[in-house]
């Protein structure tokens, strides 16, 4: 190897593969067009806030990266493959699709328990995260009985079972209080900081502006863009001007 | 596989829904088997075999009745409550979901049916006792119909997840377990008889394979179910593989 061979390697980034790889996807509902020909991808160690109005296809995308809807075409990759063919899917994936996906007859204990079972996850760790989203104590509870706040964090201690390095939320904010937001917020980060990467759905954009790196703005099933927070405020636009005037563009 | 089996065993014993089937189950047992041994008159119970089919074989129908009620409520429970999302995440391999509810059901189904024909014999036997009629079974048929009753539970616990599977709504498959078995089995099939065909509906299998049928032997009627509950969970397991889900 010769020695500008080396400097090359010294100067350019580590080549890192995208945690998420979203090409030319599409979602065709009958006529009904839910995403078409999207293409992202997110590196490790990036908080991204996925954003647009009532039915942009932001879950839907989120379903079709997860496995739980099939492509009409195009892909979306996490860690390389499609979800339903990851060896140990809880421990690289979490993720929280609606705030309340639970039996209301089951106490939280026993829904983390069943998960926990079927993707061969101790029991003690299920009582980590009980604490770590401070639901230890209304564990023993039916679900049927917990406020919306409570809920979220459950869905999220669901998600954290694992310890995954890809988050995935959608609407993650959405009946926590002012605390539980910051805590979130404060999670998040610890978790990119680590070299997690996190995909957060929203619609509250000033909530999203504290807690992302960078943003994915869609509308109608396409991208509008994707851009890092930091590069928007140096060019002296907020994100709330920005996704205004995108999606009032793509309306027009 | 194992993994998702343990899941679904504790999903069944961690909510009331199964108390809450059991107790029906038993009550209408107590009901029926009690109205018919009491209220019907002596000669109704003259031969074994309409001891038989009119009281003491009720255990098996009632049993398979809540059986596949079971199985169908471990599938369509959790696209009702949006828990399904949260199970496919874990195990997004969707075969394995089922597989798991298919024997977690037999597996509590096959109890139902035990406990559900241990109990009309019971009531059964004690209501001709109190008349003073002569019971005709003898050990033979206690036993096969407490072993076919759990073999036939357990297989229309199996035809339920099956169903549920495909539909995945959980009222009108509910209501479509109910009115096969005792509405289109129960009033036309059973008495008309339909020839020869009537014989070989899933509810009569079940009933033949308590020893319900002369005709019929137990052992074969119980392979023939397992044929439909075969069928029914290659309809679920392909639906469930392949449609999206919300």
């Amino acid at each position: 190897m010769s020695a500008t061979d080396v400097a090359a390697t010294t100067t350019e980034p580590p080549p890192r593969d995208p945690v998420v790889r979203i090409s030319s996807l599409t979602k065709r509902y009958g006529g009904v067009v839910a995403v078409e020909d999207l293409t992202f991808s997110l590196d490790p160690g990036t908080v991204t806030g996925f954003l647009g109005p009532n039915g942009a296809g932001k879950t839907t995308t989120l379903r079709l990266l997860l496995g739980l809807a099939e492509p009409t075409a195009g892909e979306a990759l996490v860690f390389g493959r499609r979800y339903r063919e990851l060896e140990d899917p809880a421990r690289r994936v979490g993720a929280v699709l609606e705030s309340n996906d639970f039996h209301p007859g089951r106490s939280g204990r026993d829904h983390l328990r069943a998960l926990a079972l079927a993707a061969d996850i101790s029991r003690g760790r299920v009582e980590e995260v009980l604490e770590l989203v401070e639901l230890a104590r209304p564990a023993g509870r039916r679900v049927g009985t917990y406020s919306l706040g409570m809920r979220q964090r459950l869905g999220l201690a669901g998600a954290l079972l694992g310890d995954p390095g890809l988050l995935i939320l959608d609407e993650p904010a959405n009946g926590l209080d002012p605390a539980g937001v910051h805590w979130l917020r404060a999670f998040l980060r610890r978790l990119a900081d680590k070299g997690g990467t996190v995909l957060i759905s929203s619609h509250v954009l000033a909530e999203v502006a504290q807690m992302v790196d960078q943003v994915v703005i869609i509308d109608r099933g396409r991208l509008l863009v994707i851009v890092r927070l930091d590069e928007l405020t140096g060019r002296g636009e907020t994100l709330e001007d920005t996704y205004l005037e995108l999606t009032a563009r793509e309306a027009s | 596989m194992t993994a998702q089996l343990r899941a679904e065993l504790l999903k069944q014993r961690s909510t009331r829904t199964n108390l809450g089937l059991l107790s029906a189950m038993l009550g209408l047992i107590l009901l029926v088997v009690l109205l018919h041994g009491v209220a019907l008159p002596a000669k109704e119970f003259g031969r074994r075999s309409d001891q038989l089919t009119e009281l003491f074989g009720r255990g098996e129908m009632f049993g398979a009745l809540f059986a596949a009620l079971l199985g169908a409520m471990s599938i369509t429970g959790e696209f009702r409550h949006g828990t399904i999302r949260p199970t496919f995440l874990a195990t997004p391999r969707r075969g394995r979901v089922v597989a798991a509810k298919v024997w977690a059901s037999m597996l509590i189904g096959s109890a139902f049916g035990l406990i559900a024909q241990a109990v009309a014999a019971g009531v059964g036997s004690a209501a001709l006792a109190a008349r003073g009629v002569e019971i005709r079974l003898d050990g033979g048929d206690y036993a096969l119909l407490l072993a076919g009753a759990a073999a036939a539970a357990a297989l229309w616990a199996a035809v339920g997840v099956g169903l549920g599977a495909a539909v995945r709504n959980q009222v009108p498959t509910v209501v479509g377990i109910c009115v096969w078995l005792l509405l289109i089995e129960g009033l036309f099939v059973g008495d008309v008889g339909l020839g020869g065909i009537g014989r070989f509906t899933p509810g009569a299998l079940g009933k033949a394979a308590s020893g319900q049928d002369p005709l019929l032997a137990p052992g074969l009627a119980v392979v023939l179910l397992a044929l439909y509950a075969a069928a029914a969970v290659a309809a679920g397991w392909a639906t469930t593989t392949r449609r999206d889900v919300a």
